[in-house]
Formats: structure tokens, C-alpha cells, sequence
């Protein structure tokens, strides 16, 4: 029993090694002198265990690998490597006595025969990062083709992915990005040029090698089930690589046409697969095909936009040094300078009460207060990212609308530096895409009819993000039509969302486009039109407690601004007393706080009651009759009222008193408190007791 | 011997897990009950409680446990005994209950905490069964130490938090009522 434990270990170990080395092989261009030393010396010790284990053939065949690598030169290093790798797990495997799991590599299929989880967990993390980053890099090569740098960053990303594929065993992935990266090595020696129809491909193909990450996160048998789009792909590809001196001897054309817009074609639009999966994106790449072949449309980037973005790009792709760390620790770490900023409060507290003469303490203390706020701000920001990613990958958006829909957008990045809890950034990319769906689809007009306005052919969207106090203000804006006021009231008027007569504001008749089911267009697209889209955007941002406000002026564009929390973990709220129960209401939903008179207060059968508030009529909802908390208060004009909103919708909160408007840190009460309607977590207040947050939205449900 | 006829018999909620050990014993009025310490993950005095609308009314609600809020419920009003005045000697024991996901911590009020006994096999019988008028699923079995009877509690059972989802939904539905 203990011989074969051993045994089992001994095997476990030499493995382990094998797959250190083989990661090596497959992620490493080339290799200096002394990592080779260190390679022998892996050899060396597999030997030495595999001896040890009595696995006589595989020390064997270590043995002499040791020997060969050894005299191996730097340039054909890895190779050698690679084959030595193979051929000890090889004799590995022929020696038996494995454990399971670590058989069966004649199965054929793309599931991996090494199933460790845990490798391919990383291995999905890893890819994922790598085809984002080959995403940003590859919008900035568009806009700077002949930098041969981004072009081999792109290179290793393939590369990388390729290399982690082959050893895993994901043999569909790794034969992809095999193509792929020949490509791309022949970008890097100049013997292609970089045409927007290779970004195109690039594209094409990082979103390919996603949806099979996709795939390979969903089961062990995903990658199979997933379908085969990736032969058209291929062949376009080869079509390129083919036709690659064609163009240079013919043509030579510009390599992006910044100032003549050339177009080549070279994409054959009908080869493009179907794809169930994603079958918009299908449509899209579609066509773009289609854009292509018909030799018109061109996104043509002004170059100083293009410069622009390089240098923002090459600073924050820069190298920097981070670590990954479970979320959990982060959360405890947050539970834990919560209680040291209440416990330093409270010590604070007793100590400038009683011993107000000791200036030096004072000192002392208001130093460590300091300390602790700066200690709480650093902790926070620990789970903030850049926003730059987002706004790019949704200028990839744009960009692939726009030469679908053969308008000429420049895409304007500011403040990409600005950061967002990572939570927000996941839940902004929706909002974001339907609003430059839209902002292309109705706001930006063809080229030849901006020319005939006087606007430049080049239409633009702007991206900026801000801090602003605990927010962060995003604002998307284009220099297109602007909402039509007439066709908007027009709309409203036929889907019977106002009444005929209703005189409304301009900021009022804005406000109707975040209707559910409302769209102004006059026929549906496949991007926009169905009325699905700007409700989206609205009950996405209140759902991560934000506003949004759109700003438009006929003929000079449409701006979009969203206001949001830094985090989803802190918000502003207002502490509010019922009882002697304290809640905190989301500042983001507060409008207004009042006492009526008891004039404007009316009752309907006797039981609910109605607050008259500028000329309209709204819902007084009892907080301590609701929640069953005693109150002395019973009349609303004793109380005070705070007018709540959340998707149009307002309603008054009756509560004794306000305490104050404090920043908290938003807690779950637990899994077996999760469902509680109108409650949608706890915070710890500032004497260290929990105090329950309010969900509005749920509390108007229930009126 | 005699315990492996208990083992056999449908009355026992584990059949595969041998119920030795040690508990923490603490009684509710006159009854002893004991907790595997394996469950219990400490013992905390009576902090302030923030009570939460719309719950079963065993639920006392949320105190703040170092950061964390965890909801505490009343053990006495949950076995339907009579409540009382919580007095100095009133605590709170806070344990790990199996969620679905991980780990859910709950602290429990009971009138106060006696010592860790260590339970042989053989001082534990199966727990009786009162047919319908006691659900008795909850008792691993009943020890019989120096004279006196511990009921040992399977918390995991007592407050399932499956259960517990339900009878949330259950006490938000009759307070609306109301």
C-alpha cells in the first residue's frame, strides 16, 4: 500500500516536471545558456526519480536526452526540446501504472487527454487575456500599420495560445492559431502588407479562438459541439497569404488609406460560414465581406487620432507587474478596514471627549485617522480597472457597424485611464454597444449626406470618461443628426405614451426614448429598430445605481452621459430613521425630500394615501407600516417624505426622520436572506451595527 | 452492538456517520442540547440586532460579526418554545451550516452554553419517535451523560437552509397579508 503511494507520487512528480518543461517548449521563443542548464537539470531529475521508481526506460531515455540537449545549439534548442519532452511521456505513459486520466491520448477528439482542470481553468483565464489584449493591439495596428512591434505582440498572443493549445490537446484550437500565425509571421517580415481586411481577419479569427475558450469553459466535450466555422476562415487566410505578392507587384496599394481611399478586395464574401452560436456576429462579418467586395466604403482614421491612440496603446500595454488574487480575500480584506475605520472612529470619539488637553494624542489620533481612510481608499481601488478597454472594444463595435453600414466613423478615445470597479466595467459593456448601435444606425448620417449638410464625410464618436466626487461620468457622443423632437413626440403619441395634447420639455421628450419597445426608426434593422435598446441601456445603468441622461441637438449630434458608482461595493446613501430602525436609501434613486402640508395629502379608501407634489399625484408607501417597525409618526405632514425614482416611476417613502447622507459599503445578508422584497442588502453603520438598504425599485413593486 | 441496530433503523438521519464526538452543550429553559463543535465556529455575547421585514419570525435578523453580517435566528421561537427576557447569560452561537455553494455562517440565540462534552457511542440512543405530533428529523440521537439527557442537535436539518428559503418566501407572504 505504501510501495504504491510512493510509487504514485514518484510518478505525480516526474509529470509535473513534463509539464513544466513542456510549457517551457511550447510558450518560449528561444532559450539562453543557462535556462538550458537548468532544462538538463530537469532531465536530470526526472532521471534520478524515475530511477528511484524503477521506471528503468524512462531514466533511460532522460539519460540521454540530458546528453543531447546539452549539446544542443540556442537556435534549434526548443525544437529539441519539445521532442525530448514528448518522447519521456511517451515512455511515461508506456510504462503504466498511472494514474487515471493520464491515458487514453489515442481518443483522437479534441478533449484534452491530460484533463487537470485546473491547467485548463488557467488556460481559459490565460487565452482570454491574451485575445483581449489582441484586440486593442490590432484596432491600434489599423491605425499604424507599419509598426512592426504591435505586429509581433500579436504574433505572441497567437503564439502563445497556440503553444498552451498543442499542450493541452486542444488540437482544433491549436491548429487555428497555427494558421493564424503564419499570417501574422509573414505581417512581422513585411512579406504582407497590413490591409484593413487583414485587421479584419485578425479580428475574425480572435473572435473564432473566443468562442472556443467559450466552448472549452462550457464541458469537457465543448470544444466538439462547437461548429465549424473556422474553414472559411482558413481559407481566407491562405486566400491572403496567397495573394499577398499579387498585390505588392500590382498595386502597391497605401498600406491604410489615410488620405485616398483604396479598397481591395480580397475577401471572397460568399465563403463566410454560418455560425448558430452567434449569429449576429455572423451578420456582421457577413457583411463587412460584402462592404469589402464592393470596393466603396472605408474607415479612414484621421492620423492624428491614429497617433493619438498609439501612444496611449504602447503606455498601457507597457509591461507591469501584477498578480491575480482570489476575490475572496479581497472581500475579507474589505470586511476588515470596514471595522477598522469604525473602531478607529469610536476610539477617536472617546479620546477627543476626554482627553482634549493632550494635544499630542490629538495629533497623534487625527494622524491615524488619516492613515485609515487612505488604507480604505487604497483597499477599494484594489478592484478598479482602467475603462480603457471597454471604450475600445466598443469602438470595435463601431468600427464593424460602420463599414457595415458603409458610414465613415472616427472613433475618439479620453480618459481611458479612468477607473471602474471591475464589476461595473463587465455590466457597462450592453449599455454601451446599444447606445453606438443606435448613435450609428439613426444618429450618423451616409457620407454624401453629411457632405451636402457641410459636415466633414468623417463622422465621429467620442468617448470620455471622468471622475466626478464617488462617479464616474462616461460620455458617448456623435456629431450625427440628433433626435428628431417631432418623430420622437410623433412615436410617443402613436404608442399611446403621452397624450395627444401634452406639452412636454425637451429634456422630457428625451426622456421617452428610454421607453421599453419605443424606436423612432422607420424599419427595423438587424442592429437597431426593434425598440429594444435604449430600456436596456436605462435599467442597466439603475441597476448598478446610475443615471443616464441623453443631451441632443437637431443636426449637431447626440450625447449620452452616464453617471455611475466607482464601485457596486460602496454607494451613497441616505441614512433615514423609522422607529427605532435606521435604513439607507440609495442617493442615486432619491429626487427630492419634503414635508407636506396637510393640505396636499389625500386618502384613497380610507387606507392609502396620495401626496400632491408640483401638480402630480404620487404614492405615499408607509415604510415603518410596511415593515412593521413602531412608530410614533403617523401623519405623512409629521413626517418626512422622500420622493423616490427608478425607471420613470416615483413614489414617496414616509420616514420619521433623515440622519445624514453617508457613504456605506453595500453587504449581502446572507444566503438565506437574499430574497427579502424591498431589502437588497446590509451595511455596517457608523456605531457598528447593521443598517438595512432599501430596494426602491422592489418597494414600488409592491404599492 | 446496540448501536449498530440504531445505525440500521430508518429513525437515523446519518446512517454512514458515527455521531461520537465532541459537543458543545447549552441549553434552551430546562432541555440540554449539544452541537458537534466541528459546526460551531465561536461563541459571541448578545450584540445588537437590526431586525429584517418579511422573515419567518424565528429570524431575529442581522448583527454585524467583524464585518460580516449574519443573519441570527431565536432557537427557542424556532423549536416553538415560550420566549423569554434575554438575560446576561443569553448568547450567541455562531455556526457554519452547509449551503448550497459554500459554507453559510448563522448565529443561533440560545439561553446559554454549559461546556464540550466528549460523547461516546455507546452513551447515545436514537431519538424517539412522537409520530406526527414531534418532528424529531432534526436529533442525530439522544445522549445520556451523568444522569442528565443532551438532545443532539443535526443543525444542518434544524435549520435547513433550503427550507429556510421557503419559509422566507412563507413569512413574506403573510406579512403582506397582514
Amino acid at each position: 500500500m505504501a510501495e504504491s503511494t510512493h510509487l504514485e507520487s514518484v510518478n505525480i512528480e516526474i509529470r509535473q516536471l513534463l509539464d513544466e518543461l513542456a510549457v517551457r517548449s511550447m510558450t518560449e521563443m528561444d532559450v539562453v545558456a543557462e535556462e538550458a542548464q537548468t532544462i538538463c537539470e530537469r532531465f536530470a531529475a526526472i532521471q534520478h526519480l524515475a530511477a528511484e521508481a524503477d521506471y528503468r526506460e524512462v531514466a533511460k531515455v532522460a539519460e540521454t536526452l540530458q546528453s543531447t540537449l546539452a549539446k544542443t545549439p540556442e537556435s534549434s534548442f526548443i525544437s529539441a526540446l519539445r521532442d525530448a519532452v514528448s518522447k519521456v511521456q511517451d515512455c511515461m505513459d508506456g510504462s503504466g501504472g498511472e494514474p487515471a486520466g493520464f491515458t487514453d491520448s489515442s481518443s483522437g477528439s479534441d478533449s484534452p487527454s491530460i484533463v487537470d482542470p485546473g491547467l485548463v481553468a488557467d488556460f481559459i483565464v490565460e487565452s482570454r487575456e491574451h485575445l483581449a489584449a489582441s484586440e486593442d493591439r490590432t484596432l491600434a495596428l489599423e491605425k499604424t500599420p507599419e509598426d512592426v512591434e504591435v505586429i509581433n505582440a500579436i504574433f505572441r498572443v497567437f503564439h502563445s495560445i497556440k503553444g498552451l493549445a498543442a499542450f493541452l490537446e486542444f488540437d482544433r484550437v491549436y491548429r487555428f492559431a497555427h494558421e493564424v500565425e503564419t499570417l501574422l509571421d509573414y505581417a512581422r517580415n513585411r512579406e504582407l502588407t497590413i490591409t484593413p481586411e487583414v485587421i479584419d481577419l485578425i479580428l475574425a479569427s480572435a473572435d473564432f479562438l473566443s468562442r472556443c475558450i467559450d466552448a472549452i469553459e462550457s464541458g469537457p466535450r465543448g470544444l466538439d459541439s462547437l461548429p465549424d466555422t473556422e474553414g472559411a476562415l482558413v481559407q481566407r487566410i491562405l486566400q491572403t497569404i496567397e495573394d499577398r505578392n499579387k498585390n505588392t507587384e500590382d498595386t502597391q496599394p497605401s498600406p491604410i488609406p489615410v488620405t485616398t481611399e483604396t479598397a481591395v478586395a480580397v475577401a471572397p464574401p460568399a465563403e463566410v460560414a454560418t455560425n448558430p452560436l452567434a449569429p449576429e456576429e455572423t451578420a456582421m462579418v457577413a457583411a463587412r465581406s460584402v462592404v469589402l467586395s464592393s470596393e466603396t466604403t472605408q474607415t479612414a482614421p484621421a492620423p492624428a487620432a491614429g497617433t493619438d491612440l498609439a501612444t496611449t496603446e504602447s503606455k498601457n500595454n507597457g509591461e507591469r507587474y501584477s498578480i491575480r488574487v482570489d476575490t475572496s480575500k479581497l472581500d475579507y480584506l474589505m470586511d476588515m478596514v470596514g471595522e477598522l475605520v469604525i473602531a478607529e472612529s469610536l476610539v477617536r470619539t472617546e479620546i477627543t471627549e476626554q482627553s482634549q488637553s493632550n494635544t499630542a494624542l490629538i495629533r497623534t489620533i487625527a494622524q491615524l485617522a488619516q492613515i485609515t481612510s487612505e488604507v480604505q481608499r487604497t483597499t477599494f481601488r484594489m478592484r478598479m480597472v482602467p475603462i480603457g478597454h471597454l471604450m475600445r472594444r466598443t469602438g470595435r463595435i463601431v468600427r464593424d457597424l460602420a463599414r457595415k453600414f458603409g458610414k465613415k466613423v472616427e472613433v475618439e478615445f479620453e480618459g481611458e485611464e479612468t477607473e471602474v470597479d471591475k464589476t461595473i466595467v463587465e455590466e457597462l459593456a450592453d449599455p454601451l454597444m446599444h447606445i453606438v448601435r443606435n448613435a450609428i444606425d439613426h444618429g450618423i448620417e451616409m457620407p454624401a449626406e453629411r457632405a451636402a449638410l457641410g459636415k466633414s464625410d468623417l463622422a465621429s464618436i467620442r468617448f470620455t470618461a471622468v471622475h466626478e466626487g464617488s462617479q464616474i461620468v462616461v460620455e458617448v457622443s456623435d456629431d450625427g443628426r440628433g433626435l428628431d423632437r417631432a418623430k420622437i413626440l410623433k412615436k410617443a403619441r402613436e404608442q399611446k405614451l403621452i397624450s395627444d395634447s401634452a406639452d412636454l420639455s425637451d429634456a422630457a421628450v428625451m426622456e421617452l426614448i428610454f421607453n421599453p419597445g419605443f424606436s423612432t426608426a422607420d424599419k427595423v434593422t438587424t442592429v437597431s429598430g426593434r425598440g429594444v435598446g435604449m430600456d436596456v441601456v436605462r435599467r442597466h445603468v439603475e441597476k448598478l445605481r446610475g443615471r443616464v441622461d441623453v443631451q441632443s441637438k437637431p443636426g449637431g449630434g447626440t450625447k449620452f452621459t452616464i453617471r455611475l458608482p466607482l464601485t457596486r461595493a460602496i454607494i451613497d446613501g441616505l441614512v433615514v430613521k423609522v422607529g427605532n430602525a435606521r435604513y439607507v436609501i440609495p442617493m442615486s434613486s432619491v429626487r427630492e425630500i419634503f414635508r407636506p402640508a396637510e393640505s396636499a395629502v389625500s386618502t384613497v379608501h380610507g387606507k392609502g394615501k396620495l401626496v400632491l407634489l408640483h401638480d402630480r399625484l404620487l404614492p405615499i408607501f408607509n415604510l415603518s407600516r410596511e415593515f412593521g417597525v413602531e412608530s410614533t409618526i403617523v401623519n405623512p405632514w409629521d413626517a418626512v417624505l422622500i420622493v423616490t425614482q427608478s425607471e420613470g416611476r416615483q413614489v414617496c417613502l414616509m420616514v420619521d426622520e433623515l440622519v445624514g447622507k453617508q457613504e456605506v459599503v453595500v453587504k449581502g445578508l446572507g444566503q438565506c436572506l437574499k430574497d427579502i422584497p424591498g431589502v437588497s442588502g446590509g451595511t455596517i453603520l457608523g456605531d457598528g451595527r447593521v443598517g438595512l438598504i432599501l430596494e426602491v425599485q422592489q418597494l414600488e413593486g409592491k404599492m | 452492538m446496540q448501536s449498530e441496530i440504531v445505525l440500521a433503523q430508518d429513525t437515523c438521519p446519518l446512517p454512514n456517520k458515527s455521531r461520537a464526538g465532541k459537543y458543545l452543550v447549552f441549553h434552551l429553559g430546562r432541555e440540554h442540547f449539544g452541537i458537534r463543535v466541528l459546526k460551531v465556529k465561536e461563541i459571541i455575547g448578545l450584540p445588537d440586532i437590526t431586525a429584517v421585514p418579511h422573515t419567518p419570525v424565528f429570524v431575529k435578523g442581522v448583527f454585524n460579526l467583524r464585518g460580516k453580517v449574519i443573519p441570527v435566528i431565536d432557537l427557542r421561537t424556532r423549536f416553538q418554545m415560550p420566549e423569554i427576557e434575554y438575560s446576561a447569560r443569553t448568547c450567541i452561537i455562531v455556526v457554519s451550516l452547509e449551503g448550497r455553494d459554500e459554507p453559510v455562517p448563522m448565529g443561533l440565540i440560545v439561553d446559554g452554553v454549559a461546556e464540550v462534552l466528549n460523547i461516546a457511542e455507546g452513551d447515545i440512543e436514537a431519538p424517539p419517535a412522537f409520530g406526527n405530533e414531534l418532528d424529531t428529523s432534526y436529533l442525530l440521537g439522544i445522549a445520556k451523560v451523568r444522569g442528565e439527557v443532551k438532545l443532539l442537535l443535526d443543525i444542518d436539518r434544524a435549520l435547513n437552509v433550503a427550507q429556510f428559503d421557503a419559509l422566507a418566501r412563507l413569512g413574506g407572504e403573510t406579512s403582506e397579508v397582514n
